[in-house]
């Protein structure tokens, strides 16, 4: 528990400053889908949407207030069920797609980071 | 990395619904970020995170894990969903087009289901017990099977009585998986429900009488189609389908009558359960036709949950997982066919015993029995507990309705003993807990009585008649409230053998503990009973200090005799260890961790805080057994005092099988003790090689010594 701890806690610049976190573009913009609604895939092909509230480098998600979206057939279209399940922590082995709401020109500047 | 990307994007695209079937916001739409975050988590540095002010390192700690078996009730398994289970042919209707295959499956569907329902008593949640099968699901779909149809009836109806009872019982936590039923069709169908069930079982009685009329010579009942298509098995299966039937009948008519009020339905619950009984015994004979008749190669050996020993048509456990939440998922094994049946044989024959209790039993009958039935605030739903209390207390009966029960302290406890009665009818883990707390209760409802008999004392001048006999119903309730919080108090110590929560080195302050508070108990026993015994005597005529006067009578009741064996018992056992103890012969070295004055405090630490018996401390422990030794316990051997005593109290109970089966094993335990401690007195200082240990071989609470040369 303790070495989890120490491991998970966030770790500041080498030069001590602790607001500073990376520098890097990519997780500034990650920063700013925080709290925002995410729907998650995962392998069995169940989806979860929740706000976003924590990922790690190794792309473990947290969502809060999650709601479960199961179809009722193998073949889809199907209709869902869904079931609230409240704070969920979805590990990235398991997870097959990660989707935002968001505006038409966001979901632009989102694509142009494949070119 | 990217592969597996693809793979993924791929399953998106062609196994699952795209996410735009669950609808963004207004205005918006789902844009794929996965790449974003693959380059952010690319940028992260170890250990770091993205998370907003509001978090929490510990409250996410408590997050669910996703495909979690342990955590994640809704991982997908076989299906997606009841429906798409009976779509892929899970659960069909019929069974099967050919007659003997589906009576076949009937059966064995009739059997996992006797032992889901046992795995269910036994703990298990219902979803994932009886309700695993895939028919009691969707009650409208076997309506074209009657006699599927008629038992899964049966079946949701007797689940749904059963959770009734239990609820009203109150005798269950919060987190009780048992009693949990969200989601499921637990229709009641009272009527209905067996009036379907008798015409099916009069349907299979008609086509047994026929198959056998041949036989007979007997005109043919022309009319009536066979139950399946080969003669040679038509008596065998229709017998089988009978008795099932007949069972589930009558099991649901005992617990219908066991749900009137003021227990008016025993007697006949008692009629029902021997028909029960006389069932399970045919269902049981039925196992060698049905194997016989298994043409399946795959036996399941001890494991299977049929008479047949196929595997049943229509059930997954999987398929209700996440109706069971708030709990974690399970995994559950059934209880395999044999087993099962066992269990409903042992559960009849418990319910046979309940209902043939007297409802005129004294309170300590109760007790003994540990069996209640509380409606309303009464017993039974029939007698006051005030009134209870009265003739438990020895007080005469035309005290019931005295206008003392009013008074605030004597509402309380008959809350007491009302919460008493319902936490003896608990898991003995549960009881011991609850026992060890409500004894702070009973102290403080001693005091309260205490002042209020002071009170009464003090206003002494001008004494009414009135006056007098308040102050003798307080004060007789007063004993036997003590008498009460001693016994509550011998039963948490000796619940600590049946939780194994002792260890052999702490049995020594264990048995002292509970001798000091079966000494007490049996004085204040004893006191009771002079009183009853005064006022008996002399018919209302009262004097002071006639109880004392009593008490000095040498003719000791039988229920403080009782109580002498054990008293010795665990004097002796105290000593024997105190001397082993002291004398350096018991083989396990002393606990590394805790003092035995920190041992005290952890087993006995409730008793202490209420007082139980007062002027007792780890102190008192220690002077009464530190100069213990063996060349002492020469003068006198306890174990033979008990053992004569265990003897000449038999006679005190000679129609009561249980004390003198108790009695028996109190005898042998002290007879093997006393044959033990002859043994270390004469040997013990001398032969170093002599090895002591104790088992509960002939009593679950009295240890027996276990001499042995090594």
């Amino acid at each position: 528990m303790e070495q989890q701890q120490e491991a998970l806690v966030p770790v500041g610049n080498p030069d001590g400053s602790d607001i500073n976190y990376s520098g890097s573009d990519y997780v500034s913009r990650m920063r700013n889908l925080l709290f925002r609604r995410m729907l998650v895939g995962i392998k069995d092909g169940r989806f979860f949407l929740g706000a976003f509230h924590c990922i790690d480098k190794q792309g473990n998600i947290i969502l809060q207030d999650a709601v479960e979206y199961r179809s009722t057939r193998r073949s889809s279209p199907s209709p869902m069920e869904q079931r609230c399940l409240g704070l969920i922590l979805i590990p990235s082995s398991c997870r097959t797609s990660c989707h935002v709401d968001c505006s038409i020109e966001e979901q632009l500047s989102l694509l142009s980071l494949n070119q | 990395m990217d592969e597996r990307r693809a793979a993924a994007a791929a399953m998106d695209r062609h196994d699952h619904p795209r996410p735009s079937s669950i609808p963004s916001g207004d205005g918006s739409v789902w844009a794929d970020v996965s790449p974003l975050l693959e380059a952010a988590c690319a940028d992260l540095q170890e250990g770091e995170l993205i998370h907003g002010d509001n978090f929490n390192l510990f409250a996410a700690m408590s997050a669910l894990e996703i495909m979690d078996p342990k955590m994640d009730s809704g991982m997908v398994s076989r299906y997606y969903s009841v429906d798409e289970a009976i779509e892929n042919g899970a659960a069909p209707v019929p069974i099967s087009f050919d007659k003997t295959v589906d009576v076949q499956c009937t059966i064995d569907i009739m059997d996992h289901l006797l032992a889901c329902e046992a795995t269910w008593h036994k703990g298990h949640s219902l979803a994932q017990t009886v309700f695993s099968c895939i028919y009691l699901l969707r009650p409208e779909r076997t309506s074209s099977h009657a006699l599927l149809h008629s038992y899964c009836r049966i079946i949701r109806a007797t689940c749904k009585a059963v959770v009734s009872v239990v609820s009203d019982a109150r005798t269950h936590e919060e987190e009780d998986l048992f009693t949990m039923a969200y989601g499921l069709p637990l229709i009641g169908e009272d009527e209905k429900c067996l009036s379907m069930l008798n015409a099916v079982e009069e349907t299979i009685a008609r086509q047994l009488r026929a198959c056998k009329a041949p036989l007979l010579g007997r005109k043919v009942i022309e009319d009536l189609e066979p139950l399946q298509n080969n003669p040679a098995l038509e008596e065998g299966y229709c017998k089988a389908i009978l008795c099932r039937l007949r069972f589930r009948k009558h099991f649901y008519h005992v617990l219908m009558c066991l749900k009137r009020p003021q227990g008016r339905g025993l007697q006949l619950a008692r009629k029902h359960i021997s028909s029960c009984l006389s069932e399970l015994e045919l269902i049981r004979k039925s196992t060698e036709v049905l194997q016989s008749n298994n043409n399946e190669t795959h036996n399941c050996g001890e494991d299977k949950t049929t008479a047949s020993g196929c595997r049943p048509v229509g059930f997954d456990a999987s398929i209700n997982t996440r109706l069971s939440a708030p709990t974690p998922p399970r995994s559950i094994k059934i209880l395999s066919w044999s087993e099962a049946i066992d269990y409903f044989v042992k559960l009849l024959h418990d319910l046979d015993t309940i209902c043939s209790f007297s409802l005129d039993a004294s309170l300590e009958g109760i007790l003994q029995f540990m069996t209640l039935l509380i409606q309303d605030g009464k017993l039974y739903g029939r007698d006051p507990i005030f009134a209870v209390i009265i003739k438990a207390a020895g007080l005469p009966e035309i005290l019931r309705n005295h206008d003392i029960q009013n008074g605030e302290c004597l509402v309380q406890l008959v809350q007491l003993v009302i919460n008493l009665l319902k936490i003896l009818s608990t898991n003995a883990a549960w009881q011991r807990r609850k026992l060890g707390k409500i004894l702070q209760d009973w102290r403080v409802i001693h005091i309260q009585l205490e002042l209020a008999l002071r009170q009464e004392i003090g206003e002494e001048s001008g004494l009414s008649a009135d006056q007098n006999g308040r102050r003798d119903i307080l004060r007789q309730i007063l004993v036997w409230v003590e008498e009460q919080t001693f016994w509550i108090a011998s039963r948490f110590l000796m619940l600590g053998f049946e939780l194994e929560l002792y260890s052999p080195s702490e049995y020594c302050m264990v048995y002292w503990y509970i001798y000091v508070v079966l000494v007490k108990l049996a004085e204040r026993m004893h006191h009771k009973l002079s009183f009853t015994n005064a006022t008996a005597k002399s018919k209302g005529k009262k004097k002071k200090g006639s109880t004392k006067d009593m008490s000095r009578d040498i003719q000791m009741p039988a229920s403080v005799l009782f109580l002498q064996p054990y008293i010795c018992l665990a004097e002796g056992l105290t000593m024997m260890l105190a001397a082993l103890r002291n004398e350096r012969m018991l083989s396990q070295s002393p606990s590394p961790f805790n003092s035995d004055h920190e041992r005290f405090i952890q087993h006995f630490e409730l008793l202490q805080k209420a007082g139980v018996p007062d002027h007792i401390s780890y102190q008192s422990f220690e002077e009464s057994t530190k100069n213990v030794r063996f060349s002492t316990l020469v003068m006198y051997n306890y174990f033979k005092d008990a053992q004569r005593m265990a003897k000449e109290v038999k006679n005190s109970f000679p129609n009561d099988p249980e004390r003198q089966s108790e009695l028996r094993r109190i005898e042998q335990v002290a007879e093997h003790n006393s044959v033990a401690l002859t043994v270390l007195c004469r040997l013990g200082s001398l032969d170093s090689s002599l090895k002591v240990s104790f088992d509960f071989s002939h009593h679950p609470y009295f240890a027996t010594a276990v001499v042995k040369r090594s």
